[in-house]
């Protein structure tokens, strides 16, 4: 009950998160303008992130 | 000079037939990629006005991103779950018979078929039962060509076995994802008191730095008479929390066996409020930056990079701090952590010279304005330092280069000017910041511009796309993958990766991230591959000086 319990609330949090951001940038595409949205620096930035989490888990075998 | 020990060691790919997970990810991939171009390419404001069924695809567009975020962690959950399992069970002569090329066929003329439907429909040229029937069609269009793709890549049989195998899982993700998407679509009502709260911070961090600032919390102005800007509902600091939310969720998920549950539960919360007080301060030091004489930077540069750097900050800050607290680990506390420090990280003298280029990119947007980026010259000492402080750990790499490579590197600049128009990009003369710059400056940029693009990013970016991600690919001990070892996926994979970097570019940049691989596979030396980067980008150079095609830069 516990597992099921955190395993629901991680896949609420996860999936509202994602579901949050995208749905703020697609109403600013939609829009037809969207000042926030750099592709470049977003790219760069989960670049970034994700070259950063591999090499953070890089240590461990 | 080459460690003798490291060429000798084969190590043996992951089956000679494709595994279905490389048949799923290469489905998801291509229609990924089909999506991305054809709503690229989509006037989506088209339908704004439209009645009928084409206005109902309009006001569904919201959902349609929803759906795919929830599909695809559906699909991930499933893997993790229980489609692992099936898998691994199924024969691999379900899945190994090859991609099936009269279904692939079939696919291309039916997505190239509805990106013309999509194209009428989002122009909005017709009208009443016209109209409805074309949307009909475009949907039927899209939904046969997505099965058709499906089929091409694993056959009806993994399908089938697919289905058969789920169980429940389908029922409990679907019953989340909906929770997930009703809970998002209806915060909006959030939005507002959120943003006010984001605007008193603000304004209290502002008052020791500028007594004269003032915020009016109806119109959510902040500033002073010289420089204020409005904190709009979207500047709110969602999107951030939504980030956050989904990495420390998935963070959580994946490392699950080095927390402590439930308490570790308590970083996301933590994640949130810290990424909310990011945000204030990204406002905070925006109006700072206005007022100090700044504005266009304020305003450009630092606007669309400083939520991404805070962003990163808090999302690798929370994990990494959380890490040494043993309140909520296992694995990284006390004398685990400190013997985990003792050793040597092997990834990180690939990725660390690359991601010191991006994290200076990121620092150096955040400073430019009109689109000029000054302080090119923080990428290429960065990537210096990082390439130097590691200087050992290369010293065991093959660094010869032979004359092929140079060819290679000849080759790919030629691709890369023939497939230019694909770009979509004009003809840009010099940045006029530039132009009008001191001639020192100037100069000290230029030799800045080109020491990066021939030195420091060829070899960067080489370790981490053809030194690491490829062979990494094979197998996570990733060091004992011979250079020369060759795998379609990890080939395609990384020279995709390496191609999305570059933006507009990123046929040309996937073409020449296979061709710098094939310069690195055939000898097995990483020097061929950043010495072919590096006369490919010294061409450019040379180019862009001598035509004046600065869009290319």
């Amino acid at each position: 009950m516990k597992s099921t319990i955190i395993k629901a609330a991680l896949l609420l949090a996860g999936m509202g998160g994602l579901l949050l951001a995208a749905q703020d940038d697609y109403q600013n595409w939609n829009r037809g303008s969207a000042p926030e949205i750099d592709a470049a620096s977003a790219g760069t930035a989960l670049a970034l992130l994700g070259g950063a989490v591999l090499m953070i888990r890089g240590r461990k075998r | 000079m080459v460690s003798d020990s490291v060429q000798s060691i084969s190590v043996s790919l992951p089956g000679a037939a494709p595994h279905p997970l490389w048949r799923m990810a290469g489905l998801t991939g291509l229609l990924a990629a089909e999506q991305l171009l054809i709503s690229a390419r989509t006037p989506h404001i088209g339908l704004q006005d439209a009645r009928g069924l084409p206005g109902l695809v309009f006001s569904l567009g919201g959902w349609k991103v929803r759906l795919l975020v929830s599909l695809a962690i559906l699909a991930l959950l499933f893997w993790q779950s229980r489609g692992k399992r099936n898998l691994e069970r199924m024969s691999e002569s379900a899945v190994g018979k090859g991609v099936a090329w009269r279904w692939l066929l079939a696919h291309l003329a039916g997505i190239l078929l509805f990106a013309g439907l999509t194209s009428i429909l989002f122009e909005n040229r017709l009208q009443g039962v016209a109209a409805d029937i074309l949307v009909l069609g475009w949907a039927a269009m899209g939904a046969a060509a997505v099965v058709l793709a499906a089929l091409a890549f694993l056959p009806t049989a993994f399908w089938r076995a697919i289905l058969r195998g789920t169980g429940d899982v389908w029922a409990y993700v679907l019953v989340m994802g909906l929770g997930a998407c009703v809970l998002s679509a209806y915060t909006k009502p959030v939005w507002n008191p959120l943003a006010r709260w984001t605007l008193m911070l603000a304004w209290l961090l502002l008052r020791p730095f500028v007594p004269a600032v003032s915020a009016d919390l109806s119109s959510m102005l902040i500033g002073t008479h010289g420089f204020s800007v409005q904190i709009a509902p979207v500047c709110s600091g969602f999107e951030g929390i939504g980030l956050i939310l989904a990495f420390t969720a998935g963070w959580l998920w994946f490392f699950r066996r080095e927390w402590r549950f439930p308490r570790a539960l308590l970083l996301i919360p933590l994640g949130v409020a810290a990424i909310w007080v990011f945000n204030a301060v990204r406002v905070a030091a925006l109006v700072l930056i206005g007022v100090a004489g700044a504005p266009e930077i304020a305003l450009q540069g630092f606007h669309s990079h400083a939520g991404w750097i805070a962003f990163n900050v808090v999302a690798l800050g929370t994990c990494l701090a959380a890490r040494r607290i043993s309140w909520f680990t296992t694995a990284g506390s006390g004398e685990t952590w400190l013997a985990e420090r003792s050793e040597p990280n092997p990834v990180a003298p690939y990725l660390l010279p690359f991601l010191a280029i991006l994290a200076a990119g990121l620092a150096a947007g955040a400073a430019s304005s009109n689109g000029f980026e000054w302080l090119y010259a923080l990428r290429v000492v960065t990537a210096a330092s990082a390439l130097w402080y590691f200087r050992d750990s290369y010293r065991a790499l093959d660094w010869r280069v032979g004359w092929p490579a140079v060819a290679l590197g000849g080759l790919v600049f030629l691709i890369w000017i023939g497939l230019e128009p694909l770009a979509g990009s004009a003809r840009t003369g010099e940045p006029s910041a530039l132009a009008h710059a001191p001639a020192l400056a100037r100069m000290a940029w230029l030799v800045f511009r080109v020491l990066g693009a021939v030195i420091t990013v060829p070899i960067a970016e080489e370790l981490a796309f053809r030194g690491f991600l490829p062979r990494r690919l094979v197998s996570a001990d990733f060091e004992a993958v011979a250079w020369r070892t060759f795998a379609w996926a990890p080939f395609l994979i990384s020279s995709i990766g390496f191609g999305l970097l570059h933006g507009d570019r990123w046929l040309s940049g996937t073409i020449a991230g296979m061709i710098y691989a094939f310069a690195m596979m055939r000898r097995g030396r990483i020097g061929e591959a950043a010495a072919a980067h590096a006369v490919t980008n010294a061409l450019l150079a040379i180019y862009v000086l001598a035509t004046g095609n600065w869009q290319l830069w």
